[in-house]
């Protein structure tokens, strides 16, 4: 356990206990003091609860008993154990303390395994969902190319364009898929936490940008980011790739799209990015689960080109949460998609 | 096309990519030789003493990096290196070994062939390259005066820091290669120190502010994040890849 930690739990535990001396000390001169053993019950178990472990709760109801015992209860300030009734209120204190410290632990524990298998399923979705996906543009360029050694001169020469140009798009498209693959890859083991640097705002949009731009030249996006020195900590290569995905994927899934939207604001303690287009915008009963790896699985069949749009969206949320931010999807009122996600502020206090 | 017989000697195990960036460098008018592995590249270096080095860093022999080395010990040969996305550790150890760009694997052949040409081009004129008489220096509009310490674009000038002035002045020395973070903070901080390259990065917010370059635009200087920084030649198709 690091200090900050051991700090904030003293700091927590000190202040409750102040809090129920200062009130008992109250209670007292408004003469209610048989009611001060509870209050001490009450802030032994707020601290029982809110701190770590159970020594914080513990030790916490010792003071609270040795409290009430010396200074509320008769004989006034002097410490006497002869009297059942102090015997009784200490004892149940610690037991109070102890029993709230092993409820919240297994409450804690509990949450953290929810949360790790809940992860774990998203992985092994997505991983499946991948391989799933990888084969069909490796069956489509293995026939395009065996057709084309063997039948080439059975076929004419705006055939032959035509599967040439297939495999050059599967290719692409696989290479995309591939840069996925990797990007769970290095989220993948539970254990060891995402690299993290500190990154400039600007820097970072400036090569995304330069990356989209050289796949897409025409696309005309709208950049909007702060004027000032913004700085993420963040894996960029993880997040790159987060906005590389929502922009591409209005390329390829937002019908009659003319115009990206790059938005980036900065709260006091996050920093929010947008992607809005004037597509088409997303169907209301996939908006629920846009994010689940199984968007664009269903309508496969209509559009080659939707499949990957459900993968690309779960890498999204994968990335993000592993960055402790939040990922959401939305119509815009006036018609097409927006995508937001946030992500944590690091203090920019810089000077040359 | 013509008369760029340039030699290229071509470090790759792998056969069919071999074989179909051969043809394009040969369609290309590039006289291409092959290595399979780091010995075999070795004896060709030096027997053929090629005008450009295309590295793939996984040999089946030794490490790619032990050939870096091997040129780099006594031959400025521009070297291209490809590497993969996922790594760019790799990359900046290339790259502070004496690299001269890199290309992350898979790699357009426009992409490949806009790289070589830019630094065909820059090793063309190593020793001028860019550089007017007077101690200034050209690339597309922008005009570095050395010896005012200016710079100028499209003939107005731009008022740059200290640290920025640095910076660009920097790049422009090596231009067309491909500076890691550690480089350029030591060639204009002399130190690194923790924060570093986010000061760096801040400095180049700043500088494509000021040049007027939209995110993306990448005109004078390509970013790599994560990796570092490159004055781009006079090279316009360098972003049509």
């Amino acid at each position: 356990m690091n200090i900050k930690k051991i700090t904030k739990n003293i700091l927590l535990s000190l202040g409750i206990f102040l809090l129920a001396v200062v009130l008992s000390i109250l209670f007292q001169k408004l003469e209610v003091g048989e009611h001060i053993t509870i209050i001490f019950m009450f802030a032994v178990f707020l601290i029982s609860l809110l701190t770590d472990g159970y020594a914080y709760g513990i030790i916490s109801a010792i003071g609270g008993m040795l409290a009430v015992n010396y200074a509320f209860t008769y004989p006034y300030f002097a410490l006497d154990f002869n009297i059942p009734v102090n015997l009784i209120s200490a004892i149940i204190m610690t037991a109070v303390s102890i029993l709230t410290g092993m409820l919240t632990t297994k409450i804690k524990n509990y949450e953290a395994e929810k949360a790790k298998s809940e992860r774990e399923r998203m992985r092994a979705n997505l991983l499946r969902a991948v391989s799933h996906d990888l084969r069909t543009p490796l069956t489509a360029i293995y026939s395009a190319s065996s057709i084309l050694r063997n039948k080439k001169k059975m076929l004419t020469e705006e055939q032959q364009d035509v599967m040439l140009k297939n495999i050059e798009e599967d290719s692409e498209w696989l290479v995309r898929m591939v840069e996925n693959l990797l990007s769970i890859t290095r989220i993948n083991n539970e254990k060891i936490k995402i690299e993290k640097t500190s990154v400039i705002l600007d820097e970072l949009i400036d090569s995304v940008m330069t990356k989209f731009l050289n796949r897409h030249p025409e696309q005309k996006v709208t950049i909007d980011i702060p004027n000032e020195i913004v700085v993420v900590s963040v894996d960029p290569i993880l997040i790159e790739q987060v906005l590389m995905n929502l922009l591409e994927n209005a390329v390829f899934h937002a019908e009659n799209m003319t115009h990206i939207i790059l938005r980036v604001f900065a709260s006091e303690r996050k920093v929010i990015f947008e992607i809005a287009d004037d597509g088409c915008g997303i169907r209301e009963d996939m908006l629920k689960d846009i994010f689940g790896g199984t968007y664009g699985t269903q309508n496969n069949s209509a559009d080659g080109k939707k499949r990957n749009a459900g993968i690309g969206l779960s890498v999204c949320a994968t990335i993000i949460k592993a960055h402790d931010g939040e990922i959401s999807a939305e119509n815009r009122k006036d018609g097409g998609a927006l995508f937001r996600f946030t992500l944590g502020k690091e203090d920019s206090a810089y000077d040359e | 096309m013509m008369n760029n017989k340039y030699k290229i000697l071509f470090v790759e195990d792998d056969s069919n990519i071999r074989t179909v960036i051969t043809t394009l460098l040969e369609t290309e008018g590039y006289q291409v030789i092959w290595a399979g592995t780091c010995k075999f590249a070795q004896g060709l270096f030096t027997s053929h003493q090629p005008d450009v080095v295309i590295l793939d860093l996984g040999l089946p022999d030794m490490d790619g990096m032990r050939f870096l080395e091997f040129v780099r010990r006594d031959s400025l040969t521009p070297i291209i290196v490809l590497s993969a996305r996922s790594n760019d550790r790799d990359k900046v150890r290339a790259l502070d070994a004496g690299a001269n760009d890199y290309v992350t694997k898979p790699f357009s052949t426009e992409e490949l062939l806009a790289r070589i040409r830019m630094i065909l081009r820059n090793y063309q004129h190593r020793a001028d390259s860019g550089k007017l008489p007077g101690g200034k220096f050209q690339v597309q509009d922008m005009v570095i005066d050395y010896d005012a310490r200016q710079v100028f674009i499209a003939g107005k000038e731009i008022k740059l820091s200290q640290t920025e002035y640095n910076i660009v002045a920097l790049l422009s020395e090596h231009c067309g290669k491909m500076m890691t973070y550690s480089a350029i903070i030591k060639g204009v901080w002399g130190y690194p120190d923790e924060g570093s390259t986010k000061k760096l990065q801040v400095n180049m917010a700043n500088i494509r502010k000021k040049f007027g370059v939209k995110p993306g635009e990448a005109r004078y200087i390509t970013n790599e994040l994560g990796v570092g920084y490159r004055m781009n030649g006079d090279n316009a198709d360098i972003q049509d890849s």
